[in-house]
């Protein structure tokens, strides 16, 4: 038996694959010349094999992926997800509650979308510039320096996970507390919107030690 | 008037000691006289300091808000992703910015072409 592997190193000649059906649909005319040209690469390169996390439908969401596994212990991917699902649900549970009792005027500016809802407290959530250590003479200083996409990322998603595991009721459940945590971070307000800001001051107080970088 | 003290080297210069070789060195080369085969590391400063700096002065007046300076940020992230491709571009030939080679490459250069100091 063959067991197809991904993590095996490929051949750099290798493509990753497209899985959006909408870029299968467009006709040959409205394509550019770049698209153009990648069709009639892929037609002779071979493809690597999808990973079982990326999917085509309209409800995956890669950032939602990437939180769910971040949030998964030991492998029970089972239960991140339903954990994950449950949040969302809350999410639009509270923000509907919200929606219904408001005047007419307010429930405009009232969002209801909890996949909106979980972008936005993401995006809130980022630091701008981070610390990192430089040895100079003997000593280290926290010098601020600009982060990556991915690092930015990765710090939002695992504040709010630290967050809600340590600063919780031990009778609350995962779920309740991360919609609270999502909604404060979507109004800005909230711990780790706190923590991105504590970052930021810091970076601010060293702003002397900007030049120890040399990249 | 005894023996009038004069200063050491007003005596020596006197006796013509001083003309006769039976002088220190007047050079005392702390290293081999000679181009080494390598080239010092040259360091490159910090990029993006004038736009941080100008963001957190923004922050430091709207108490840390992101949405009203957000102009700034911007202008920043624009920095960093330039200085980001101009360090990944680097890796071609020539340093076209500053005119000169990275220092690295020119070490690489010299060890393949490197100074006969003595013939067999």
């Amino acid at each position: 038996r063959i067991m197809p592997v991904r993590w095996s190193r490929y051949n750099p000649s290798y493509l990753e694959p497209e899985v959006k059906k909408e870029s299968y649909q467009k006709p040959l005319e409205e394509l550019t010349e770049e698209e153009r040209e990648q069709m009639e690469l892929k037609a002779v390169r071979p493809i690597k094999a999808a990973p079982p996390t990326l999917s085509s439908s309209v409800f995956s969401d890669p950032m939602i992926s990437k939180f769910t596994n971040m949030m998964m212990k030991s492998g029970n991917k089972v239960l991140a997800r339903s954990l994950m699902s449950q949040t969302l649900e809350t999410i639009k549970r509270k923000q509907l509650e919200k929606y219904h009792k408001a005047p007419e005027n307010e429930k405009v500016t009232i969002e209801c979308n909890p996949y909106v809802i979980f972008h936005q407290a993401l995006k809130n959530c980022q630091p701008i510039i981070g610390l990192s250590n430089i040895t100079k003479g003997g000593k280290t200083y926290q010098v601020p320096v600009p982060l990556t996409d991915n690092r930015k990322r990765f710090l939002a998603m695992k504040w709010l996970i630290t967050e809600c595991r340590e600063h919780k009721h031990r009778r609350t459940m995962m779920p309740e507390k991360l919609s609270q945590e999502l909604l404060l971070a979507f109004n800005n307000e909230g711990p780790v919107i706190k923590k991105k800001h504590v970052l930021h001051k810091m970076a601010e107080a060293n702003r002397a030690y900007a030049h120890f970088r040399w990249w | 008037m005894a023996a009038p003290a004069y200063p050491v080297w007003v005596t020596r210069w006197v006796s013509g000691q001083w003309r006769n070789k039976k002088r220190p060195p007047t050079l005392r080369p702390p290293r081999a006289l000679a181009l080494a085969a390598k080239v010092a590391n040259r360091r490159q400063e910090a990029t993006c300091i004038t736009e941080m700096s100008v963001m957190m002065a923004c922050w430091k007046q709207n108490d840390f808000n992101d949405t009203p300076c957000a102009k700034e940020i911007e202008v920043f992230y624009d920095c960093v992703a330039k200085a980001e491709k101009e360090r990944k571009s680097q890796n071609e030939d020539t340093l076209s910015s500053r005119g000169n080679l990275p220092s690295s490459k020119v070490n690489k250069l010299l060890k393949r072409f490197p100074q006969i100091t003595r013939y067999v």
